[in-house]
């Protein structure tokens, strides 16, 4: 029995690298083989190796700071301002019907198409990119804080009124911690969306930041340098989720996710 | 009409005229208030200048969309009820998830050429993610209920496939539709702004560069009223096959 169940495991354990293995091995052998240009598959090595160089070089860690600075700011502007929006439109249904037709009718509009008009109103720097971000982001944190506090349980509240709670109090210890779940389902949308938002941004119109150096490498041909550059911003997506992740199971202890996802 | 719409409406209507009060009170030359926006837009739709690109943009989107949307939601079914299959596919899909699909694109274009279809490609990989792991949450929310009747009844397992998981994932089917959909315009406008000839991104991209507002503004515009349009499409066709759940 036991063997079977450590059998049944390993199994599951070769599933699980079988397919990123075989991308890299298959990868390798096509760059190896000399069919192609080094232009067109440059070989993991030379990949790696340009990787190292991004980490040592202090202006492109520069980079990496500056479209740091602009995916967080934009979607730290929108948690704080769509949380705050998200539950006064939960808790005053009168908000929430004035601003729902709004919200329903512009959300499936791609906001992104307003990038020429945000550049000539604030500028080609990053307050154009940050504010940008900040409204891709607003949308689904405002859609999932006005559903969390909506769905607060109404026995919550009328026992919190029950027992003398201020309105105030109730809204911080009763919504809030309520709607948490919601909101952190939100932010878990717009996170990605805030790195898209960046990296398309600075591929466009940027003279800075990692969507400008994987066009720029494009364009000079360095495209082992593109990619370590796609690695880059491939990790930092990868890491910005699981901190979000840890964050969630931390603040909202008391409801765990069974699923990573 | 319900004063819930009204009160829309008026919030709507409310918008847009403060958005044309601040155009006369004489606003730079970048803004445009929303009269003369929508008199350029008639004025170029009348002139046949905006339905090239339009038609070019709808060529990458559409078939984008179409392929890494179906290709999702059959994986992600697939994964949901194939223990083999969701052991292989779906850590490779929830680690690369959060990473933006866009900087895939010059890769593409080195491989696939700067044409159409490095772009039809990326719409289709970032259509990908969102319905795979819809449909793959619906197929795995199945109830176990359900299916064991379904056995008791003396169905097969493909018979239980159609007739039991994918029923049961729809919603969550049409849900991922909907991101990927915002997804796909999103994508579209960036890889037009990025490299093309034609396209409403394109146009965009090219009346900025000449200083022709009003251009630009007619090419936003049509893209806003092309994602809206086919968010309603999408929606009107989940309330035709959904008919039998009761959300609105």
């Amino acid at each position: 029995m036991m063997a079977r169940l450590g059998w049944t495991r390993a199994v599951a354990g070769l599933r699980r690298v079988a397919l990123p293995a075989a991308g890299l091995i298959g990868w390798e052998l096509i760059a190896r083989s000399g069919l192609l240009s080094p232009i067109i598959f440059p070989s993991l090595a030379r990949i790696g190796r340009e990787l190292a160089w991004l980490v040592v070089r202090p202006d492109a860690l520069q980079d990496v700071g500056l479209s740091l600075y602009r995916a967080l700011g934009g979607f730290a502007l929108a948690a704080v301002v769509g949380v705050a929006i998200g539950v006064a439109m939960g808790r005053w249904p009168w908000l929430g019907r004035l601003l729902d037709p709004f919200l329903s009718g512009t959300y499936p509009i791609p906001k992104i198409a307003l990038l020429p008009i945000f550049i000539f109103l604030f500028g080609i720097g990053s307050l154009s990119k940050v504010l940008l971000v900040f409204l891709e982001c607003l949308y689904p944190v405002v859609i999932n804080a006005a559903a969390g506090a909506r769905a607060v349980n109404r026995v919550l509240v009328w026992s919190a009124l029950n027992m003398g709670a201020s309105r105030r109090r109730i809204l911080w210890r009763v919504v809030v911690p309520a709607a948490a779940p919601y909101v952190f389902a939100g932010f878990r949308v717009a996170l990605p969306i805030a790195l898209i938002v960046v990296v398309i941004t600075e591929m466009i119109s940027s003279a800075d930041g990692l969507g400008y150096l994987v066009i720029y490498s494009l364009s000079s041909l360095q495209t082992d340098r593109m990619l370590a550059a796609v690695v880059v911003i491939a990790l930092l997506g990868l890491v910005l989720d699981r901190l979000l992740g840890w964050l969630r199971d931390r603040l909202v202890f008391w409801e765990r996710l069974e699923s990573y996802y | 009409m319900s004063p819930h719409r009204l009160a829309g409406i008026g919030a709507v209507l409310g918008a847009l005229g403060l958005w044309q009060l601040v155009g006369l009170a004489g606003a730079p030359d970048f803004i445009l208030g929303p009269a003369e926006v929508a008199r350029h837009f008639a004025a170029a739709l009348a002139s046949g200048e905006l339905w090239p690109h339009i038609a070019a943009s709808l060529g990458r989107s559409l078939p984008g969309f179409l392929l890494g949307s179906s290709l999702g939601i059959g994986l992600g079914l697939l994964a949901g009820v194939a223990r083999g299959l969701d052991q292989m596919l779906s850590p490779v899909v929830f680690l690369t998830y959060p990473v933006p699909k866009i900087v895939m694109l010059p890769l593409f274009m080195l491989w696939f050429g700067i044409g159409d279809t490095s772009k039809v490609l990326i719409i289709a990989l970032a259509c990908f993610y969102p319905t795979f792991i819809n449909a793959y949450s619906g197929a795995r929310a199945t109830p176990a209920i359900l299916v064991w009747s379904a056995l008791n009844m003396g169905a097969r397992r493909p018979r239980i496939f159609w007739r039991v998981v994918v029923p049961g994932a729809l919603p969550l089917i049409f849900a991922g539709l909907r991101v990927s959909l915002a997804l796909s315009f999103i994508l579209l406008f960036s890889t037009e702004m990025i490299a093309a000839r034609s396209g409403l991104g394109f146009l965009i991209r090219q009346a900025e560069s000449s200083l022709r507002f009003d251009l630009m503004y007619v090419a936003i515009v049509a893209i806003a009223g092309l994602g809206y349009a086919s968010d309603r499409l999408l929606r009107a066709m989940r309330r035709r096959v959904l008919a039998w759940q009761d959300t609105g």
